[in-house]
């Protein structure tokens, strides 16, 4: 199963350190191959240093991409996490 | 998309560059990855001219246009300058005839003065712009030096990529990238293998966190670029596959096109990844030098077996 979603980063330090750790984190153990494309560049999101090469801004346009089993669900759960700023909204 | 300003910017030092007349049209796209001189085609005789290149004015051509009547040189310039043209360079840093002066500055085409002579700047711009426009890619996985040969080793995320590169490290060898290594073909028939700004000379270990190797373990052991000679890929030990144990049959990968050779190296407990590598790059060294170890020990049994049945015969 191949699913593919963009998003928008809205954290206001764009993709930093933090924010790419939770997504390292949360598609530790996801089935599915997963990469996120940035201006024309894709890497593996499942890696820290690939992510933070995107040194993606604020407002920038992400294209998830997942193939595996579990792809949906995965998607799914970025999709909320990028919508949720990863935790670092201001209340 | 390559602008012509992104050309002036990274290497109009290196050509010696210097923007005359047509500064609005610095966006302009360079299509296509080659310079022109137009030689003819200033003669009117613009059948089958290659239109979207870079022009070079050289010394013929400059003299030609100063001896042409004045509306005749707009005419033949204003023809050429309609194909698309990117930019006009005029080599020698002569000086452009103001009619090429005011049609660029009227059709936003960029005019530079090069102080190079023709066939040195046609050479080194052809260079740069095949460079340029090389295809490449992203790929996932750690590329290291390893007694000369470029390998990258490849394999899913946590099956130590990164603890086998810094092993290799540790024993003297090089970093070119980890996690993500940017590939460009070059000349068409080799790969180069470089690390991102940002990342380059970094790497992610789990459970130490980001560190920089160049720092760490200075700058012998690291390196902006290297081919990639070999493709090693590591995976989890699984009973039911059977692994390579002679090493006559040669797997390749197909990376932009390019066939490297590939190995798959089962990584377990008591398995030092490290030592392996280290023999997969000289095994491979030895192979270029023209022995290939499993051949010749096949051949070896191949003639014992051919002895032994003619001494039966006999």
């Amino acid at each position: 199963m191949k699913v593919s979603r963009s998003v928008k980063v809205k954290n206001s330090m764009g993709l930093h350190t933090r924010p790419a750790t939770v997504i390292v984190k949360m598609l530790q153990n996801c089935k599915s191959n997963v990469h996120f494309t940035c201006k024309r560049e894709t890497v593996n999101a499942k890696s820290l240093l690939s992510i933070l090469m995107l040194a993606a801004q604020r407002n920038c346009r992400i294209t998830i991409t997942a193939e595996g089993i579990d792809a949906d669900v995965v998607v799914e759960k970025l999709v909320v996490a990028f919508e949720a700023e990863f935790g670092e909204r201001l209340a | 998309m390559y602008l012509v300003e992104t050309l002036f910017d990274s290497h109009g030092e290196r050509l010696g560059l210097e923007l005359v007349a047509g500064r609005a049209g610095m966006s302009r796209q360079i299509k296509v990855p080659e310079a022109h001189r137009p030689g003819l085609s200033l003669s009117g005789y613009l059948k089958s001219h290659a239109g979207k290149r870079i022009l070079i004015f050289g010394k013929v051509e400059i003299e030609y246009l100063y001896d042409l009547d004045p509306q005749v040189r707009v005419e033949r310039l204003k023809a050429l300058l309609e194909t698309d043209v990117p930019a006009v360079i005029v080599a020698r840093r002569y000086l452009p005839p103001k009619e090429l002066h005011k049609l660029c500055e009227k059709y936003q085409i960029p005019l530079f003065r090069a102080k190079q002579t023709t066939m040195n700047l046609l050479s080194k711009l052809t260079l740069l712009l095949t460079e340029e426009f090389a295809s490449s890619i992203s790929l996932h996985g750690t590329l290291v030096e390893v007694f000369g040969v470029g390998v990258l080793i490849q394999g899913d995320s946590s099956v130590g990529k990164s603890e086998a590169a810094l092993g290799l490290i540790e024993r003297g060898h090089r970093l070119i990238s980890d996690d993500v290594v940017k590939v460009k073909k070059r000349e068409g028939s080799y790969l180069e293998g470089f690390g991102a700004e940002l990342t380059r000379h970094h790497m992610e270990i789990r459970g130490i966190g980001i560190i920089n190797v160049a720092n760490l373990y200075g700058a012998v052991c690291v390196r902006d670029h290297k081919n990639i000679d070999l493709v090693v890929k590591l995976e989890a030990w699984d009973d039911h596959n059977f692994y390579d144990r002679v090493g006559l049959d040669e797997n390749a990968s197909d990376i932009l096109g390019v066939k490297i050779p590939n190995h798959i190296l089962p990584v377990k407990p008591g398995r030092d990844v490290v030592l392996l590598l280290e023999t997969i790059a000289l095994n491979h060294r030895l192979k270029a030098m023209g022995y290939n170890s499993a051949k010749e020990f096949n051949s070896k049994l191949l003639d014992l077996i051919s002895t032994k049945k003619r001494k039966k015969i006999k």
